[in-house]
């Protein structure tokens, strides 16, 4: 066969191990270390942040707002509005962490000295770590964040351009970042916000929400208690409410306590929208595991042992059937990283060695080739009989 | 607490295709491995994610080199060896091309593409085929080649067609075959799988791509990349590999020229004989070598005498209608508003609008990749690093946005079907991603592009003089075979053949 003519043709290889070696032999010797790319990466996601707390606020009679700003100041992240943040509490020499939606919005953590805020009540649901938030934390307190995770946010290419926020006592939080972002004029989208709560006197931000009110932030608190002087919407976000806010194509987005989302499910189906217009916050760590479909009731009071490996280390803890695995390790002072503590972002992905256990059906977010595999996520996770895990050591 | 052993054969840095094919290698031959992998599952971006209870494939269009059971090539060949049972499912066609008067769907098989492409430029089949079959020819050297390496005489007699070609681009090659230029468009649109245009492009590499894609078709693991990924961890695990997720190497510690371990960012010092990295060259030589006086000035112009290759960028929706209803009626399209590659890949320096897109459907290679009444549709460019290098964290989701929202819109008015009414799901995939999840230095997939100065045939001749640091191999795209996942296997695996070879020439010194 030929190419070019016989010489040319045999020679190719020394030519172009010639050429390649001229192209070093030509290069510059000053070491590159320029990785502007991964440089955004890391701007964006930083991983765990040291935080200190600036300031306190009331947000309600039973709520706090929690203002945290980078240690030794500077900008802070990039995020969505109604993205959260998790923060590593260290409780009791133990490191407990929570995912919190961000009430503020995404400009003010990128001001000079920027920040993130949070809003949390008191004694709701997860309680202990709700307390400490309110009375534990004190301005000047350090704490790690991780910011800006989670899916609940406004995609233009997704989402109708009209937003109805359907939201229940703290779901206000992702709510309030996305109306001040709005308002800031950095986010391109209409806000409808339906706020249920039960008392007038416990809505939370009510004020900075009432302030922000324009043509493109609506607010329209929805009181489910018995006020004879509230002139406002009452009872729950029903089908009939929700119609009646509604204008042109909209996206609903739902944040609030589980058993809003369990009404709301049954409600929007009433309403004949496209599945792509509804997103629901993710759901949390379970209340009460044993009201779960498919949960064994008669292990509700074991306790196993749970076998913890880290590496070639190993570690054996108590571990009660009616709590997650991440709970258990805890308790136990071992750490593990999560986020969203609803088995949705596999931060907390683990490997189960041996043993039975129960995933929480509403909070199965694995991957298939997982499940074939025995990985569960930690926070949705039960176990079932005394278990062996391996987990990143941390 | 000691997490670690005292010691370690290897510790391979990166548990993704390559460092588990280096570490499955590695333990079949039974030595002590450890796996660091700074995300918490395996696979780098060979990986899925579940979005709305869906899950989705982050990365894999197609996976060269598997070929058909009972006749698998060497990658399907290597992973069954190891004990890597995948279930693969085969791509039902080659592409769909959208180019400048080209609407066709064409077909794996030599023979059945050069019929296919006679059909819309009649009169071509004899000369498509012979360029399918050189590449061919030139393809069973490089594979026989790397096993068995032999004299350039014998070469001469045994190898002509790969000898003879191995100086040349693939312009240079094609144009003695006189295509006529819609024939060669038609063989033209897996050039973006190896990255470089045909001006620049060794004619060895078009050669593999073709015959390993066109010969032999390509498959997907039905349970996405991440099933490859988890699998291969899984035995590798099994075979007595330690591997440890959510662990950042961040120094290769080095004393007299040779490696003697590693530390990673939670402070952990951990000892072995030698190292495999799957960072890139840029990145060990520039930063993660411990002092970094032990690094020769050679390796810092080799890596600077180096392009960096292409990265990607994704947009991949799952959208509330069977595919058939959206217009989408193949795997894979590739349409592109000219096939001229040279003048493509110039246009990839930028930040668009890019004019050469990748689709895939992934319910055509799988009908059960989504649920019911619903379907997947990625729409990806892989851009050079360049543009994405000026683009600053505050303008960051504006121009993920802009170039995301043009993709959709061309594809959209290809079809005729407004997509953005039917997105359930969407995920912006860009170079900083990329660098997020991997660490990949400037969230470059493609390692260095394969051009006429950094020739893979160049590059197996100077490899032996290439190790700057003993005990220190490499494994990843920016290895001899390239991109790609089915060449990151090969890479690995290279690495760790030459790690073996080291260690048997130190044993028969004793």
């Amino acid at each position: 066969m030929k190419v070019k003519g016989f010489l040319k043709d045999v020679g190719g290889a020394s030519r172009v191990t010639k050429a390649r070696l001229n192209a070093f032999q030509s290069a510059s010797e000053k070491p590159e270390t320029v990785d502007p790319i991964g440089n955004v990466a890391r701007e964006w996601h930083p991983g765990k942040l040291d935080l200190v707390v600036k300031e306190i606020r009331t947000a309600s009679p039973t709520a706090k707002t929690v203002r945290f700003e980078k240690v030794g100041g500077g900008k802070l992240p990039p995020f969505y509005a109604g993205q959260f943040i998790a923060l590593d509490f260290e409780i009791d020499g133990k490191i407990v962490s929570r995912p919190y939606s961000i009430s503020s919005a995404p400009f003010e953590a990128r001001k000079e000295n920027g920040y993130v805020e949070i809003t949390v009540r008191r004694s709701k649901g997860d309680g202990f770590i709700a307390d400490y938030v309110n009375d534990g934390l004190k301005v000047g307190t350090t704490i790690k964040g991780n910011i800006g995770l989670g899916q609940f946010y406004y995609e233009p290419l997704r989402d109708a351009h009209h937003i109805m926020a359907l939201a229940g006592g703290v779901g206000i939080t992702p709510f309030a970042s996305m109306a001040k972002e709005i308002a800031n004029g950095t986010m391109d989208a209409e806000l409808t916000i339906l706020y249920g709560s039960v008392a007038s006197n416990n809505i939370i931000l009510k004020k900075e929400l009432e302030a922000l009110e324009s043509d493109r932030v609506h607010v329209v608190n929805v009181l489910s208690g018995d006020e004879p002087d509230w002139t406002g919407e009452r009872g729950f976000l029903s089908a009939e409410l929700i119609k009646k806010y509604t204008k042109g194509d909209t996206s609903y987005f739902i944040c609030g306590p589980q058993v809003m989302y369990r009404f709301l499910r049954e409600e929007i189906k009433k309403l004949d929208v496209p599945a792509r217009r509804v997103r629901f916050e993710v759901f949390g760590q379970a209340k009460d595991i044993t009201t779960f479909p498919g949960f064994p009731i008669e292990k509700k009071d074991e306790t196993y042992t749970l076998t913890v490996m880290r590496g070639i280390h190993k570690d054996e803890i108590p571990a009660k059937a009616t709590e997650s695995l991440v709970v258990a390790l805890e308790r136990a002072g071992i750490r593990i990283e999560t986020a969203c503590r609803s088995g949705e972002c596999g931060f907390c992905r683990t490997k189960v060695l041996k043993g039975d256990y129960y995933v929480c059906p509403e909070n199965d977010g694995r991957r298939a080739a997982d499940k074939d595999f025995n990985y569960v996520h930690a926070c949705a996770a039960y176990p079932l009989s005394d278990m062996t895990i391996k987990i990143p050591i941390e | 607490m000691k997490f670690y052993k005292d010691h370690y054969d290897v510790i391979v840095i990166g548990g993704a295709l390559a460092g588990l094919s280096s570490a499955l290698m590695l333990a079949e031959k039974g030595k002590d491995v450890l796996v660091l992998e700074r995300h918490n599952l395996p696979g780098g971006i060979a990986t899925s994610f579940v979005r709305g209870g869906i899950e989705i494939e982050a990365a894999l269009h197609e996976m060269m080199s598997i070929g058909p059971e009972g006749n698998r090539l060497k990658v399907g060949k290597f992973l069954e060896d190891m004990g890597v049972n995948i279930d693969w499912l085969k791509v039902p066609e080659a592409y769909h091309a959208s180019l400048p008067g080209i609407e066709v769907t064409l077909h794996p098989g030599l023979e059945t593409f050069a019929r296919e492409v006679d059909k819309e430029v009649p009169g071509t089949y004899e000369k498509v085929l012979k360029v399918l079959n050189l590449c061919h020819t030139v393809f069973d050297s490089v594979n026989e080649l790397s096993i068995h390496p032999m004299s350039k005489v014998q070469m001469l007699l045994k190898h002509e067609a790969f000898v003879k070609t191995a100086g040349y681009s693939t312009q240079e090659v094609l144009d003695t075959f006189d295509l006529p230029k819609k024939a060669q468009d038609l063989l033209a649109p897996y050039w973006i799988y190896v990255g470089t245009g045909f001006k620049e492009l060794p004619f060895t590499i078009f050669s593999v791509l073709m015959a390993d894609y066109i010969g032999y078709g390509s498959y997907i693991p039905r349970k996405f990349s991440h099933e490859m990924s988890l699998k291969m961890a899984e035995r590798a695990e099994a075979m007595g590999v330690q591997i440890e997720y959510r662990q950042h190497v961040e120094k290769i510690l080095v004393k007299n020229g040779r490696v003697y371990g590693v530390r990673t960012a939670r402070g952990d010092e951990i000892h072995a004989d030698y190292v495999i990295s799957a960072a890139y060259p840029n990145k060990v030589y520039t930063s993660m070598i411990e002092p970094l006086s032990e690094v020769p000035q050679k390796a810092i112009k080799m890596v600077n005498g180096r392009r960096l290759s292409l990265t990607a960028f994704s947009v991949i929706m799952i959208l509330d209608k069977p595919a058939e209803e959206l217009n989408i009626h193949d795997y894979s399209i590739f349409r592109g508003d000219t096939m001229d590659t040279d003048a493509l890949y110039k246009d990839l320096a930028g930040l668009g609008p890019y004019r050469y897109l990748t689709c895939i459907c992934h319910n055509f290679g799988n009908p059960d990749a989504t649920p019911e009444g619903t379907c997947s549709f990625s729409i990806t460019t892989l851009p050079r690093v360049d543009g994405w290098k000026t683009v600053s964290a505050d303008d960051y989701d504006r121009v993920k946005h802009a170039v995301a929202k043009q993709m959709i819109d061309d594809m959209s008015k290809y079809l005729g079907v407004n997509l953005l009414d039917h997105v359930l799901e969407i995920v912006i995939e860009t170079p900083m991603t990329v660098a997020h999840y991997t660490g990949m230095w400037n969230g470059c997939i493609y390692g260095y592009a394969h051009t006429m100065e950094d020739h893979i045939v160049a590059r197996l001749q100077t490899a032996e003089k290439e190790k700057f640091i003993e005990g220190l191999e490499f494994a990843g795209a920016h290895q001899i075979s390239g991109d790609g996942m089915g060449p990151a296997v090969t890479n690995g695996r290279k690495a760790a053949k030459n790690v073996l070879d080291d260690m048997k020439k130190k044993e028969a010194a004793k």
